[in-house]
């Protein structure tokens, strides 16, 4: 049964046992407690169909991206700074290693006390979720960074400038890519917790979905956000390849 | 790092200068604002204080792990074993990834109305949902370890005869122990992450109770109380994982 050893078919034959123990599942359960793939199908199309759910996902998905942006505008620069520079290093470490196990649901109480509720709330909370995860990649990738480059641009008398833009840079987009990786999907969660808190957006939706009798609604609603995840995930993954060709898969297993 | 010269001044204390700075800073920067928006450090640390003194946040705090411990516990019980599964063979690998990448894609907090469903709105779902964030991650992190086990490794034992069971515990087990113990830092800090939300998504209990009653009066000193208890917490509870982690596994220290 040579074929049977194959990955595809295998990984094939992981994803219908997977959706068969569900579907066994749900029937057993009942849909109360648990909805079938036969069930969350149709309701997953009809969610799609009637508008409202693509319109509150991309409402979310708009604020999530300013707040990541955000993060990855601010944390690569400091990761960057805090890898290469022992001042910068010292200073910002023992904050980021303490804000990075900091929950954000622990600040959300405290955010919406100062912020309220409002547009900037959602966007502060992603940001929050996400930054310092992409600050310690960079920070941990631009630290390794063999000492021997930096070495061989200073044998050909490079300039500081110089072998920052032409050496640390680029042996730094694994690592900056990878951070966006992390950061990203952070940056989902701390969206979907922002928005379960507040009840607005996606999140919202899945509260609501929480309260009807059938849970093939809330199920829909979660395979959503998981092809969210993937496909922003996947997407990240291209632009890494795009960017930087020497981006090696192994990198991204730091997370 | 070998390569970093050796400082006159030693490490901690530049980061004790910078954590003194900085709550120099904030402290200075908190009472320009008004008290309902951010509190200054001072504020936060006499409500530590009038917590832990009149036993209010020692008792939230004692049932807060409760939970914690119970779901985390569990987590590692059934999460590293199945990783290590998932790890070295094959086809369990092929025939679980897809299903396991699904649901690590979905962020974990759309699971609390599910939660909710299941396990109502106290102690068992709690553990649930700590047990759900932290079971995943500690089974994909060890599941990565143990399939990037070099392969040379393996050849060394089994050139000196080592077979089945001795390859197992002597070969296999010591060089997937770092991504066990990484496994268990970051499983760790999901589970502290979990533990909040649980508090303050299901019906509010412990430390998060302490939350929302500070919220509603706008007690920002005492929000931040909690949020720094949770995140001194959080770093001793690494700190102690690194230094078991020392003692157990010398050859593999990374700093």
């Amino acid at each position: 049964m040579h074929w049977l050893r194959n990955k595809w078919t295998l990984r094939a034959l992981g994803i219908a046992s997977a959706l068969l123990i569900w579907e066994a599942l749900g029937r057993t359960v009942g849909e109360a407690l648990l909805a079938g793939p036969l069930l969350v199908i149709p309701e997953l199309v009809e969610l799609v169909a009637d508008g409202e759910m693509p319109r509150e996902l991309a409402g979310s998905l708009r604020q999530m991206l300013l707040g990541y942006v955000l993060a990855c505008c601010v944390g690569m620069p400091v990761g960057v700074a805090m890898g290469r520079s022992r001042i910068f290093d010292a200073i910002l470490r023992p904050w980021v290693n303490m804000l990075v196990v900091t929950s954000v649901a622990s600040l959300v109480p405290l955010l919406i006390v100062m912020v309220g509720t409002g547009f900037g709330f959602r966007v502060l909370v992603v940001f929050i979720a996400s930054v310092f995860y992409i600050v310690l990649t960079a920070y941990q990738g631009t630290r390794g960074i063999d000492p021997r480059w930096v070495g061989v641009g200073r044998s050909f008398n490079a300039s500081r400038l110089r072998t920052f833009w032409r050496i640390l840079l680029p042996a730094s987009y694994p690592f900056l890519i990878t951070g966006a990786r992390i950061g990203l999907v952070q940056a989902i969660r701390g969206m979907v917790v922002a928005e379960l808190y507040v009840l607005v957006g996606i999140g919202g939706l899945v509260n609501t979905a929480g309260l009807y009798i059938s849970t093939a609604n809330l199920l829909a609603l979660m395979v959503t956000l998981m092809a969210v995840g993937v496909t922003a995930n996947e997407a990240l993954r291209y632009v890494g390849r795009r960017v930087a060709p020497w981006y090696e898969e192994r990198y991204a297993n730091g997370a | 790092m070998s390569l970093a010269r050796q400082d006159a001044v030693p490490t901690y204390v530049v980061y004790a200068a910078s954590l003194i700075v900085g709550l120099m800073i904030w402290e200075v920067a908190a009472q320009q604002i008004p008290r309902i928006i951010f509190a200054p450090p001072s504020v936060v640390a006499v409500e530590l204080y009038n917590g832990f003194a009149s036993g209010k946040l020692v008792v939230a705090f004692a049932g807060s792990l409760a939970h914690l411990v119970l779901g985390f516990v569990l987590a590692v019980a059934v999460g590293v074993p199945l990783g290590f599964l998932v790890g070295r063979n094959r086809t369990a690998y092929y025939l679980l990834d897809p299903t396991i990448s699904g649901i690590y894609a979905v962020p974990p907090i759309a699971f609390v109305p599910f939660m909710i469903i299941w396990f109502g709105l106290f102690f068992e779902a709690r553990v649930a949902l700590v047990f759900l964030m932290s079971f995943i991650e500690i089974l994909v992190t060890v599941s990565a370890g143990a399939r990037g086990i070099e392969q040379s490794y393996l050849d060394v034992a089994r050139a000196f005869g080592a077979r089945g069971r001795d390859a197992l515990v002597k070969v296999m087990f010591p060089a997937v122990l770092p991504f066990v113990f990484t496994a268990l830092r970051i499983g760790l800090v999901r589970a502290i992450h979990a533990m909040i939300v649980a508090e303050l998504f299901f019906a509010s209990a412990n430390l998060g109770r302490v939350m929302k009653d500070a919220a509603q009066r706008f007690d920002t000193g005492g929000l931040l109380a909690v949020v720094v208890l949770l995140a001194v917490f959080g770093l001793i509870v690494q700190e102690v994982l690194k230094q078991i982690e020392a003692r157990v596994i010398p050859w593999n220290m990374r700093d």
